[in-house]
């Protein structure tokens, strides 16, 4: 097997030469780390059995950033056969830089000149043959996106694999002596690796190199500080600056010799399109713009599309329901109940397929184009202020800073934030924004309680978590995060480049499917421990005979007025009346999700055969005699329900769940919540949405059916707009779902991170909506007044926290 | 004179970074050394961070880093 490593600086196209060359068919797992993932696949060409891994995008081989660690440490613990090294053709010098780094390891290299497609189109004439002379190594053109070069890549790789390293040495002059004084000191070494490289990492102070000397060679770390020292007295020079300066000095010969100008360097479209893009008066408007865009097409489109992918997984549903076993009546088989409960959370997940497809595609595009670091560019004197980064924006924004969103691929669009303090702010804040999951709890509250001044109300909700975020990201910047590393904004604005349809749908297709592996994996793990906490310990002896008096008679009743009719002998067994019910109900399920007139004719066309006989109950036509029993029918339908709800009801208050939720009664009541309220918040926890259907159910009962959720609840709540205004604030700022904590756990990769995005989120939401409510109560403040003074205050809290400056030096004191 | 109070537009070479771990050595390695040249492009439309060309490329510099940046005008 031929172990490659594909090397080079951010954004020359690795990813798409990776791609290119190894299939996308091909098994490519993905190993999420903090700021970086190497993602690794596994292939064959030519019968030879290939394992390549894509390291992230380096600049240079030092230890300063994260990045930079993870792939040199790839290198010297995996060492492998051949390095690939990735070169952006269109702007060769710089990347040279690099290139030098991983010719001196001791590895054999193969140089990629990639994107040759924009540099022809530049006017850029570069003389392969000449630098392949130059570096000693194989040198292939190439242009991932247009997939030329993949055979020859894959041929230089495996020649290069047989091959030893090559000679190739860059002369450091001065410091020449105390190279070779080094590398006699740990000539003994056991690490494979070219011992020349090793003593010039020492002298760059490398903290894994030094580290890794160390346990062979005890004073390693003394004798070459010494060193440093004596090249500084010598020539007035730090060894650091000065390699630097010979690799570019080195590779500006190497450009000098191997490339031509053949235009004259003449305004690129890169640059007229920063014309516009960057122009002080246009980059806000322009930014709106594309934020609406993304809006509009991925929530609100992606919504819509929902509409038609709802029946899709309510179909799944039925299927399951239909072969699970029937209920008895009012006896419902656990196994039936359970499987229901976790379809529906499932489902409620899967619903948002739809948008996050459209959500990651057009994040892909914007990565690809090269507009993320120009956002980034226009809005970091802004968030610097708070203690975040240009680059929090669209992680805000994708969590629902306009409007609605989801936190999930929020936090997961937060990889690419450089600086880490900023990036764990934006980690934390993002779940504060607006849920689209909580708007049917919105909607259901604010109809309860403010029918009229709706509008307003959802204005205020939907814009006052911007600054709840910005508050709270200042918040924590300045203490929890205070020591945090923080890193010199020091951004590359790429070029722009079209994006290749091929690489945004594999990455959309990417991202969806880690959603549904990590996420819905571990939501339906939380989906059963909630249903068990809901089910259990169950009702008490006399409930259960009470709920069997109330069955009974509703059966009885029905067969009492069943005996007139002349299809009585069709009715007049138990089993018989369940087999009929749990038709009749299934029937009209069924027909509530057909579509359309031909939807309605299949679903009878299917009871119609799979049960003649009772058809006619269902849909009895000018058989009156028929049509009597489909009145009684529905009749004992609704006692079934009726009675199914107050069993449920009962079982909710005397679960688990319920007993948590009554024990926070005298902590929540500060915040005028009682017991239904709590255990709505902590059913949530799994789906937002079950927070409503909890709700819902909780008050619905006792009255009569076509009373609606909200009537119910403003009518049996005894609940006023100031308890209402509690509860709104106290969502808006928790509880955090399940699955955002699980991508918060792979972003920050820590659970200490994961239990404080849960638990400091809770305790603000319980403080704020205390002493709202307590405050409120005392001076007999309106729901509504209590709603606008939250905002006020707020929104001027952020005006004053954003005037205090935040510290972001600590790089500049060097470290340690 | 300091990266930061290059106008728009104008042509510089660098002379010294003053500063320090992290910050230098990213920088070193994003090509700034001594004698490179340095053009600024643009500041942001908030008037920081700054847009600059160096080695033919772009990239963007906050300006209480490019405060650290020694150059001279040429
Ligand atoms: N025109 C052109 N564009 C290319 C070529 N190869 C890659 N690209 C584009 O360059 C951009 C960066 O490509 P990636 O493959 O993501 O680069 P990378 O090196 O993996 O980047 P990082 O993982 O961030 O270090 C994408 O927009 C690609 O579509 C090429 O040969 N020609
Ligand atoms: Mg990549």
């Amino acid at each position: 097997m031929i172990k490659v490593a594909l090397a080079g600086q951010p954004n020359c196209g690795k990813s798409t030469i990776f791609n290119l060359v190894s299939g996308i068919n091909q098994h490519i797992a993905n190993y999420p780390g903090v700021t970086v993932d190497k993602k690794v696949g596994r292939f064959s060409y030519k019968e030879q059995k290939i394992e390549m891994v894509d390291l992230p995008g380096t600049y240079s081989f030092s230890s300063y950033s994260l990045e930079e660690r993870v792939a040199k440490e790839f290198i010297v613990d995996e060492k492998p056969d051949v390095i690939v090294n990735i070169v952006d053709a269109s702007n060769i010098k710089r990347h040279l830089y690099l290139t030098f780094q991983l010719l001196e390891i001791g590895i054999p290299v193969v140089v990629v000149l990639n994107m040759i497609d924009v540099a022809t189109r530049r006017g850029i004439e570069i003389d392969a043959q000449k630098i392949s002379q130059m570096l000693g190594c194989k040198v292939i053109i190439a242009s991932g996106a247009k997939g030329i070069g993949g055979d020859e890549i894959m041929e230089a790789i495996v020649k290069t694999s047989q091959e030893s390293a090559g000679s190739f040495k860059i002369n450091y002059e001065e410091l020449e002596p105390l190279i070779e004084e080094t590398q006699s000191e740990i000539e003994t070494s056991q690490i494979p690796l070219d011992k020349r490289w090793l003593a010039i990492k020492l002298l760059e102070s490398d903290e894994t190199i030094s580290a890794k000397l160390e346990v062979e060679f005890k004073d390693i770390k003394e004798s070459t500080k010494a060193k440093e020292e004596k090249f500084h007295s010598l020539y007035d020079k730090d060894i650091a600056p000065f390699l630097a300066a010979i690799r570019y000095d080195s590779a500006d010969i190497i450009y000098h010799k191997c490339v031509k100008h053949l235009k004259e360097s003449s305004e690129t479209v890169t640059d007229k399109v920063d014309k516009i893009v960057l122009n002080r008066w246009l980059a806000f408007p322009i930014l709106l713009l594309i934020m609406f865009l993304v809006y509009e097409l991925s929530i609100v489109y992606g919504y819509k599309l929902t509409d038609y992918t709802w029946p899709l997984l309510a179909m799944f549903k039925n299927a399951v329901i239909g072969v699970l076993p029937e209920p008895q009546f009012t006896d419902i088989p656990m196994v039936t109940d359970f499987t229901i409960w976790m379809v529906n959370s499932a489902n409620a997940l899967m619903n948002y397929i739809p948008i996050f497809f459209i959500l990651f595609a057009l994040i892909a595009i914007m990565e690809d184009v090269g507009y993320m670091p120009r956002m980034a560019f226009i809005l970091d004197k802004i968030f610097k202020k708070f203690g975040l980064h240009g680059q929090s924006t669209l992680p805000l924004v994708l969590g629902g800073a306009m409007v609605g969103g989801c936190a999930v691929p929020g936090v997961m669009s937060t990889k690419g934030i450089a600086d880490d303090r900023a990036r764990m702010a934006t980690i934390l804040t993002v779940p504060y924004m607006n849920c689209l999951a909580k708007v049917p709890f919105y909607t259901l509250i604010l109809g309860a309680f403010f029918k009229e001044e709706m509008a307003l109300m959802m204005f205020y909700i939907s814009t006052v978590t911007v600054f709840i975020a910005l508050i709270v990201a200042k918040l924590l910047a300045t203490t929890v995060l205070g020591t945090r590393e923080t890193s010199p904004f020091v951004m590359e604005l790429p070029p722009y480049h079209l994006p290749t349809f091929k690489g945004v749908i594999i990455r959309a297709a990417q991202r969806v499917w880690v959603y549904i592996k990590k996420v819905v994996t571990i939501v339906l793990a939380v989906a059963i421990v909630l249903f068990a906490m809901l089910q259990f310990p169950g009702l008490s002896e006399d409930s259960i005979q009470k709920f069997d008096i109330q069955a009974q008679k509703a059966l009885d009743n029905f067969d009492k007025k069943a005996k007139k009719s002349a299809y009585y002998e069709l009715v007049d067994t138990k089993e018989e009346i369940y087999t009929l019910l749990n038709y009749y109900d299934n029937y009209k399920s069924q027909r509530m999700i057909a579509s359309g007139k031909e939807g309605a004719e299949a679903v009878d066309a299917d009871f119609m055969q799979k049960n003649e006989a009772l058809f006619k109950f269902v849909k009895s036509g000018d058989d009156k005699e028929a049509g009597e029993i489909n009145k009684l029918l529905r009749k004992l339908s609704k006692d079934r329900n009726k009675i199914l709800r107050e069993v449920k009801n009962e079982k909710i208050e005397n679960s688990f769940l319920g007993m948590i939720g009554r024990s926070m009664e005298p902590l929540t009541q500060y915040a005028g919540f009682d017991w239904r309220i709590n255990v709505a918040f902590l059913s949530s926890f799994a789906a937002r949405e079950s927070a409503v259907a909890t709700l819902g159910s909780l008050y619905e009962n006792n009255k009569a059916d076509d009373q609606r959720a909200e009537e119910a609840m403003a009518q049996n709540s005894g609940y006023t707009p100031l308890h209402a205004v509690a509860i709104i604030i106290f969502m808006i700022l928790t509880p955090p779902c399940i699955a955002t904590m699980i991508v918060v756990k792979l972003q920050a990769n820590s659970y200490k991170w994961m239990l404080f995005a849960i638990f400091f989120p809770i305790t603000l939401g319980i403080i704020i909506s205390s002493s709202i409510f307590t405050f409120g109560s005392m001076f007999e403040v309106s729901g509504l007044d209590a709603m606008g003074y939250f905002y006020a205050s707020v929104v001027a809290l952020a005006l004053v926290f954003g005037l205090f400056p935040t510290k972001t030096k600590n790089w500049f004191v060097d470290k340690k | 004179m300091c990266l930061s109070h290059i106008k728009k537009g104008q042509k510089c070479r660098l002379v010294s970074i003053n500063g320090e771990g992290k910050l230098k050595q990213k920088l070193l390695d994003m090509g700034f050394i001594f004698g490179a040249d340095i053009e600024v492009i643009r500041e942001a439309p908030l008037y920081d961070p700054m847009e600059l060309k160096i080695h033919n490329y772009l990239i963007s510099l906050r300006k209480s880093e490019a405060n650290l940046l020694e150059v001279e005008l040429v």
